[in-house]
């Protein structure tokens, strides 16, 4: 199969890469980047370890196309702190302890920052990450986690 | 109780930027440079001979590097439990017959994934299918095809566990009853999938990264089955996606990949699918299981006898642990003046059953919680009660087989009896079930055969304070690697900031036999204190030499402050006396080495944790469903070291303990296992996790490191058994059939309405 | 009357007391001895722990009260 130009944004780094056409985002991400943050735990699309954002909105990596991304801008779980500076969510899942063996917790903090951008004060955070499978946790640290930030516990400016 | 610096302080996870910022690097992320992929074929019979395997064509399509099978192999048999020789009874790699569909056969090393998979499209595997048996009960019976030469009828292990009277209890009780129940399969689930990079070089040493809970396991048993030196194989375990009790023992993926390695001097990668994961990885016993309980009239226990026969797969692997600890939980957390326990363990050709979370307790407590609820009623006694009435108590001797020390088993029911009282009337169709559970710290048998301590540790102060400390122990996510450093920096009195961690990596740290069995916190633990304690003790020589107080002082370190315990005020920095300290050293840091390993200390573990569980669970009558409202824990784990891991280790135990109780299942036709994706093994989604409460019973364990003991594994027994039984309270039909589905729930409602 | 356990000699009250000891010992002399009785110990377990309605007892109770010594 002839390759093809991609052009991607990736944690507001331009890139343009010559790829297969049948290649995954998430591999582009992970194998041609080296942004290995991003994980796969499973290939049906159930998991959500994948999740990254993809012009703002969550999507799971392994379900999309390199080339249906073309041009588009996505953040990766390295691109959520500025340097040492991490974000409120990144804080409040250290302070609640929001994770065990963090394999899930990219994909988690990518569901949550994009559920909490399009809906700051949610009432239902639970749907927030309903597509994130964590066998560690049970949740609820996650959930508190969230809220914490929901509830302006976490004010900060411009993020 | 005592206030400390560091320990049961909300710290955070000393990996948690890491792990957070996406930095943390899995063996799912380790790449090296000519790296190959790696593929492995399995066996599509349940039981079958190999006559022969063509791998030419394999060998031939383009990009592919090499094709081996059992025939490269040693020929080997391999197992966990090497003190007994019958019981290392797996190949891995198979070389004359395969017992199990997705038994490795045939393995690939390509220049990618695709390739590597159409290889094992073209290799020819000549099978002649021989008939297969897939249930313990009908394995046993005489005629059934046998999986092993050696094991008669298919019986792999046999446990007998007694005490006391048990016929002349059964005499004296005044209500005896007798049930049947079946515990179900479970898939560990992990996210991130079983997974190795071998790297083997041309001076003959073998390097290995892995997702794994023993890294030194997994060194020797590599180094045994390939014939190297055992220290010219490393094993680097940094970070692992998940256990629960998977990865601990030799797999697939670091057998196929060392020897694809050995063959071409070359890295080899190999990513279990998640298909794979569930298939051709090990699994939770299920087990038959008979329990016969006599009591008094007014609820005192008197006799027990149970009798199980598990489902072993093909292999043993971790099956004999399972086989004793269930059969001795089965009596736990209860005075039984007499008991009597007989496990079968049977070969059937289905995916091997080993160690998971719980280790054959989950089992035992929800047959035991389930039928004790079922005699309260029957005796028209509080289910708290009867349990309070029974429950065992610090100093009890369980006879012949453990010392109970500490034991916080009654705080925890005066906790539930609260909670449950302040519920008041329930709506209908809601019910609250409890279960009462204990577990262990860690095991005492040295059935790796072993010449290690247990547990061991180093450490080493450096000259501006800061403190490196080498652990054996592996973080696989229950927080070990946290708990770890703030013991040392407790002991040491020092800052959490202070410890730099040095772990998952056999080639630099000392032996620890992983984590499993719930022992990181007790026994490396124990480990840590020591090489702390005395490196303290040379810390405070010189402390003291400097200060020359009157000799009626003495001193201590905290929070980085050397100083006179009477008068704290007077005292030096750490900081300052470490700089001094390596002049009178020869220029040496202080180095301190402490190790732990459990000798008389009865026939399971030197600890216990206990607790007790309440599920609130409603129950809807038109379609059987259940839905967690409420889960509360009282659990007892001594003394609380890390006290974000507690909590982690409870909720996560709920979410995984919940889906063995009603949604989670391996159902299998002939062997082949129905569900293998996460779509279809239903596991709990946040959705589905009901509001949870801990709350912390604290007592002291004298074997402990500062009083601690468990409190990863013995939370995921209690809650079957409670949802059993709040599903009774709400509808007066008790299910002994795991999972307590929709199905059976609306089928035994049916029923009942019939009578 | 008793019944005394062919194997070891214990005394027990009736036949299913006896049954349930030789069940509950095990051993390989125990079980030899039951094998030897046109059963098979394997299968009167199975029985018994399959089902409800203690039907391994029952069987092995029936042979022991041909077998058994009866003691006063």
């Amino acid at each position: 199969m002839k390759k093809k130009l991609l052009h991607l944004t990736v944690n507001e780094e331009y890139y343009e890469l010559y790829i297969s056409p049948k290649k995954l985002l998430v591999e582009i991400l992970r194998d041609e980047l080296g942004l290995t943050g991003t994980k796969r735990a499973c290939n049906t699309g159930a998991c959500g370890a994948c999740t990254v954002l993809l012009d703002g909105a969550a999507v799971k990596s392994c379900s999309i196309l390199a080339m249906q991304a073309d041009g588009a801008k996505v953040t990766t779980v390295e691109g959520l702190a500025d340097g040492a500076e991490l974000t409120p969510l990144q804080q409040s899942f250290l302070d609640h302890g929001a994770f065990q063996c963090g394999f899930c917790t990219s994909g988690m903090l990518m569901s949550a920052t994009a559920f909490l951008r399009e809906d700051p004060a949610p009432k239902n955070i639970k749907e927030g990450i309903q597509g994130n499978i964590c066998r560690c946790t049970g949740y609820n640290s996650i959930l508190r986690a969230i809220k914490a930030v929901a509830e302006g516990k976490y004010k900060e400016e411009g993020r | 109780m005592k206030k400390y610096t560091v320990i049961n302080t909300p710290v955070h996870n000393i990996d948690g930027i890491a792990k957070i910022t996406g930095r943390a690097k899995y063996t799912f992320d380790i790449t090296l440079p000519r790296m190959l992929q790696g593929k492995i074929l399995r066996s599509s019979y349940s039981h079958a001979e190999i006559l022969n395997i063509d791998t030419s064509k394999a060998e031939r399509l383009r990009g592919v590097k090499t094709v081996l099978t059992g025939k490269d192999t040693l020929g080997k048999k391999q197992g966990i439990w090497r003190r007994f020789k019958e019981l290392c009874d797996e190949e891995i790699l198979a070389r004359d017959k395969v017992r199990y569909i997705g038994e490795p056969v045939a393995t690939v090393a390509a220049i990618d994934e695709d390739t590597a998979e159409e290889a094992l499209d073209l290799i020819e595997v000549e099978y002649k299918p021989l008939p297969g048996v897939f249930e313990p009960l009908e394995a046993i019976k005489e005629g059934a095809p046998q999986l092993h030469e050696h094991a008669e009828r298919n019986i792999n292990v046999t446990r007998h566990i007694e005490w006391g009277d048990v016929d002349g209890g059964f005499q004296k009780a005044d209500y005896v009853r007798e049930d049947w129940f079946r515990c179900s399969s479970q898939a560990h689930a992990c996210m991130e999938t079983h997974c190795a990079v071998a790297d083997y070089t041309p001076e003959g040493k073998l390097t290995v990264y892995t997702s794994s809970q023993s890294h030194y396991y997994i060194k020797v048993l590599l180094a045994e089955i390939l014939g190297l030196r055992e220290n010219d194989v490393r094993v680097i375990s940094r970070y692992t996606g998940g256990g629960f009790g998977s990865k601990f023992e030799l797999d697939s993926a670091q057998f196929c990949s060392s020897l694809l390695s050995m063959k071409l001097c070359l890295p080899v990668k190999i990513v279990l699918t998640r298909e794979e994961e569930f298939t051709a990885t090990k699994r939770r016993t299920p087990m038959f299981y008979y329990v016969r309980s006599g009591v008094k009239k007014d609820g005192t226990f008197l006799a027990k006898e149970a009798r199980v026969f598990t489902e072993g797969g093909a292999y043993t692997a971790m099956g004999a642990t399972a086989l004793y600890l269930t059969g001795f939980f089965q009596s736990f957390p209860y005075v039984w003046p007499s008991y009597r326990y007989d496990g079968y363990r049977v070969y059937t050709n289905t995916a091997p059953t080993s160690a998971m979370r719980g280790f054959g307790a989950p089992q035992a407590t929800f047959c035991a919680e389930t039928q004790i609820d079922l005699i309260a009623d029957e005796l028209g006694m509080d289910p708290i009660e009867i349990r309070r009435k029974n429950g065992m108590y610090p100093n009890y001797e369980v006879p012949g087989q453990a010392t109970i020390q500490s034991c916080g088993l009654d705080q925890c029911l005066d906790k539930i009896d609260k909670w449950i009282k302040s519920r008041g009337k329930l709506p209908p169709h809601r019910g609250i079930g409890i279960a009462a559970y204990g577990f262990m710290s860690g095991g005492i048998f040295n059935w790796f055969d072993t010449p290690y301590a247990f547990s061991s540790a180093v450490i080493q102060i450096n000259i501006d304070g800061k403190v490196d400390l080498f652990v054996g122990s592996q973080d696989m996510g229950q927080g070990s690697n946290t708990t770890m450093a703030i013991i040392c920096a407790e002991e040491l009195g020092v800052k959490l900031e202070d410890i730099r961690l040095h772990m998952g990596d056999t080639e630099n740290c000392p032996v620890d036999l992983g984590a499993w069995g719930s022992r990181e916190t007790l026994m490396q633990g124990n480990a840590v204190k020591m090489a702390a304690a005395k490196a303290k003790q040379q810390i405070l020589e010189f402390a003291t030499a400097k200060l020359a107080p009157n000799i009626v002082y003495d001193l201590d370190i905290k929070d980085g402050w050397i100083h006179l315990i009477a008068r704290p005020e007077r005292g030096l920095s750490f900081y300052d006396i470490v700089k001094e300290a390596i002049r009178g050293k020869d220029g040496q840091p202080i180095i301190a080495r402490g190790h732990y390993t459990p000798h008389r200390k009865g026939m399971i573990s030197p600890a216990y944790s206990f607790g007790v569980q309440a599920i609130e669970a409603d129950v809807d009558p038109d379609t059987g469903k259940i839905t967690l409202k409420n889960c509360v824990t009282a659990h007892d784990c001594g003394q609380v070291i890390n006290r974000l891991g507690v909590e982690g280790q409870l909720e996560g135990a709920i979410a995984m303990a919940a889906g063995y109780g009603f949604t989670e299942d391996l159902p299998m036709d002939e062997g082949k296992i129905l569900n293998p994706n996460l779509v279809d093994y239903m596991l709990l989604r946040a959705t589905e996790m009901p509001e949870t409460e801990v709350m912390e019973v604290e007592t002291y364990e004298p074997e402990g490191p500062f009083g601690a003991k468990e409190a990863g594994e013995g939370l995921t027994n209690p809650t079957a058994g409670a949802l059993s039984n709040a599903v009774f309270h709400a509808t007066g039909i008790s299910i002994k059939n795991l999972p307590i589905t929709p199905e059976k729930v609306f089928n035994a409602l049916k029923e009942k309405k019939k009578k | 009357m008793s019944y005394q356990c062919p194997v070891c000699e214990k005394i027990w009250p009736d036949t299913m007391e006896l049954a349930r000891h030789v069940f509950g010992v095990g051993d390989q002399a125990h079980k030899d001895w039951v094998n030897s009785k046109g059963v098979n110990f394997i299968e009167l377990l199975l029985l018994q722990t399959m089902e409800p309605g203690n039907k391994g007892y029952k069987i092995l109770a029936e042979i022991l009260d041909r077998e058994a010594k009866k003691v006063d």
